[in-house]
């Protein structure tokens, strides 16, 4: 014990002499916070839509005032503007000004009072297959809700639809506690991988390699220092989300701070695992961040839902630290769920930091033995 | 042509590192093909609860057409009233549907017109999904009962005849494919050349550069060449995985193309070598580096529509380069669009270029006669 206080200590020198770095680790995550709180968003609002109305009556008035008083659209009338509005329609849609165009045909409100099939002609721009998806949904919405008002629909049949954990369905509740995840994996794994690349660099491995303690003892060592550096990092974080963005904590604060503790730890543990392979800082710290970033923001549910990515994908995404955390914090945070409901996901991120740093100590003392 | 021997040297020390190598060559292969599958904005499989108290035989039949659609995976059918908050807590549902019965009347006055009522329990917390999702389930629900009460004789008045464009089987690889080309222009072209100057620094290695007879300008441009060739490498590299493998067609000019990626990486080269004169360490210039790049894409459009950045923040995107890069190579790919549809952009991204170019210049021409 008092070996490994000692290798505390001395990281802890280390930390408190590069003040420079210390600031960058606490001010980068609320720089990024801020930003992509802003700007990570996927509501879907007021897609510009051209209307070509050749009915023009009271009932296609109708079906164009659906689509006027809607916070999804944003509708530009193209028979007032344009002299050929398909045409114009067309080159919109090229340009990207359009999303979409909706045209009615002049015998539209004849069909419908005869009791006949009338069509509307809907032109997309599918090149984002996920904007052309809501817009699709939206147009079939609103055109069945024009079609229920007048077929008295809504005594048919009662859908009540709540939604519960996040009820004005703001994007924020979803990306801000996840942005918490991937910023902490990824100032604590890098904080760790330069600790022992550091050392290869300047030189001095080579005491810690001569030194009396054994490999696991350095290894914890140079850990712990750092868990209190992210556990800091970790609560500006939070403290950012829940008053700058206000989403509010539903849960266990404590409940929050213990599953922090344990991703912390598990991060932390796949940075000195990095840094006992890499041979420079640059190294240690580019794989970092390719490590880091791109399975913790592509394959842990962050943007795209688990559920649709392939077998192989789904499976990878089970090694990733960020799955498991990102889950708790989500469920904690915005569903107030409790201890009992994540102890699975608990196990993982214990089981994790095992691994990594048994790894990590196996490297070290091979490192050792070659440098001997 | 005394550039070329700094070129060489650069392109020797940048060779000389075989961890990096594959690196270098292998990542982008990597990349775009993960990317290419991992990327799918497309939602199925929503694992669903559904509790069946309703005795009338129309719950039975709505509950077959969830079960056969692909965007919802049927978890349990429950028959007794039970718990719903717990599963959608622990995340185990993304949604619970309650089927039960009117108590207005009594059941024998049911008509076969009267269905019963419906409570969806959403979680809201993914608000894409929840939407698209809900947007569905309604869907499902009206289609079905128009078509229940059409079978009495009245059809489904209206018909929307939907044509989709440019992407008509609404694939998001061909979408996403064309942007992460862009991406691999950006990403290590960023990383090496922002350390590039800091490590001769740090090395001691610049002075040797400084009593040089190069001019600061060739040696701007003696360490920002063997980048641009690397990163024209590694856009081909994606060019080629994205035409042969994942089949994305190019419908437009591909020499527009290499118009904007050359004057993207003129903007993004100089870009790292400001980062590089300002760092005075390698870590530093990584992370300025690191930050300016999730920036950048996270403001591009790659992912998340950029209408959706709130207006204070809209500057940003305004002003991010590889936002125009995204939005031309798209154009080109997708829509085949000519020049007269993106000049306007072409146009702005060369306007950045000078301006970054020009600060970036002066700032190395300060920090070489230091």
């Amino acid at each position: 014990m008092k070996r490994i206080k000692a290798v505390i200590v001395k990281e802890f020198v280390h930390i408190l002499r590069d003040p420079t770095s210390l600031v960058i680790v606490f001010l980068m995550p609320v720089l990024m916070m801020f930003i992509f709180g802003y700007s990570i968003n996927y509501d879907l609002e007021r897609v510009e839509v051209g209307i070509i109305d050749l009915a023009d009556n009271e009932l296609s008035r109708k079906l164009v005032k659906k689509f006027v008083n809607n916070n999804y659209f944003a509708v530009e009338n193209l028979e007032e503007k344009y002299a050929s509005p398909i045409k114009a329609g067309e080159k919109l849609l090229k340009s990207g000004d359009l999303k979409e165009i909706i045209i009615i045909p002049s015998d539209f409100s004849e069909k419908i009072k005869k009791n006949r099939k009338a069509e509307i002609g809907i032109i997309i721009d599918g090149s984002d297959s996920n904007v052309a998806n809501l817009v699709y949904q939206y147009n079939e919405r609103l055109v069945l809700d024009f079609v229920s008002e007048f077929r008295n629909m809504d005594e048919f049949l009662k859908i009540h639809t709540k939604v519960l954990f996040n009820p004005e369905v703001k994007s924020a509740f979803f990306f801000i506690p996840g942005l918490v995840a991937i910023l902490l994996v990824m100032i604590s794994a890098l904080l760790t991988s330069l600790s022992i690349s550091r050392e290869k660099e300047s030189g001095s491995i080579d005491l810690l390699f001569i030194s009396p303690l054994k490999s696991p003892e350095i290894i914890i060592g140079k850990t712990i220092p750092y868990i209190f550096v992210s556990l800091i990092a970790g609560s500006i974080i939070l403290l950012f989300a829940r008053f700058w963005f206000g989403v509010p904590v539903q849960g266990n604060l404590l409940v929050l701070l213990l599953f922090s503790l344990l991703y912390i730890i598990t991060s932390l543990s796949l940075g000195i695992l990095i840094s006992t392979i890499a041979p420079s800082q640059k190294v240690a710290m580019f794989a970092t961040l390719l490590i880091t970033l791109l399975p913790s923001i592509m394959l842990s549910g962050f943007i795209f839902p688990l559920e649709s990515l392939s077998p192989v994908l789904r499976a990878i995404s089970r090694v990733v630290p960020a799955t498991y955390f990102l889950r708790i914090i989500r469920g904690v945070v915005v569903k107030g769920a409790e201890l009992k409901h994540f102890f699975s996901e608990g196990t993982a991120l214990v089981i994790f930091a095992a691994v990594l740093l048994t790894f990590a100590s196996i490297k070290f003392s091979r490192n050792r033995k070659k440098a001997k | 042509m005394r550039i070329r021997y700094l070129v060489q040297k650069e392109f020797i020390e940048i060779f000389r590192q075989k961890e990096l190598l594959p690196m270098l060559f292998i990542s982008p292969l990597i990349m775009i093909i993960i990317l290419g599958y991992i990327v799918k904005t497309d939602i199925e499989n929503l694992p669903v609860d559904i509790i069946n108290l309703s005795k009338n035989k129309a719950a039975n039949r709505i509950i077959n057409r969830i079960k056969q659609t692909p965007l919802f995976n049927l978890k349990h059918v429950f028959y007794e009233n039970r718990d719903t908050i717990d599963a959608l807590k622990r995340g185990e549902v993304k949604a619970v549907i309650v089927f039960r019965d009117s108590l207005e009347k009594p059941l024998s006055k049911y008509t076969p017109e009267r269905y019963p009522e419906i409570q969806v329990l959403m979680d809201g917390v993914d608000s894409n999904t929840s939407a698209v999702a809900a947007g569905y389930f309604n869907g499902i629900l009206k289609n079905y009962i128009l078509a229940d009460i059409g079978r009495t004789g009245i059809g489904l008045p209206v018909e929307t005849k939907t044509l989709i464009r440019f992407n008509p089987e609404l694939k998001s690889i061909n979408y996403m494919g064309p942007g992460i080309v862009a991406l691999l222009l950006t990403i290590l072209t960023l990383f090496f050349t922002s350390i590039s100057i800091v490590r001769e620094r740090e090395q001691q290695t610049m002075d040797t550069l400084l009593i040089s007879r190069l001019t600061p300008l060739e040696i701007y441009i003696g360490k920002a060449a063997p980048m641009a060739v690397i990163g024209l490498i590694h856009m081909f590299i994606g060019l080629t995985v994205v035409v042969l493998w994942f089949k994305i067609p190019i419908r437009g000019n591909l020499l527009y193309l290499l118009l904007a990626a050359f004057i993207f990486l003129a903007t993004i080269l100089s870009y790292a070598l400001l980062i590089s004169t300002l760092v005075t360490t390698q870590q530093q210039a990584l992370f300025f580096s690191w930050f300016s790049m999730v920036t950048f894409i996270l403001l591009s459009g790659l992912f998340t529509p950029t209408q959706n950045v709130p207006v204070g923040l809209q500057f940003l995107v305004k002003i991010n380069p590889l936002a125009y890069l995204i939005k031309i190579i798209r154009e080109i790919f997708l829509k085949g669009n000519g020049i007269e549809y993106f000049y306007k952009d072409l146009l702005f991204l060369a306007a950045i270029t000078v301006i970054i170019m020009a600060i970036s210049l002066l700032n190395f021409k300060r920090f070489i006669s230091k």
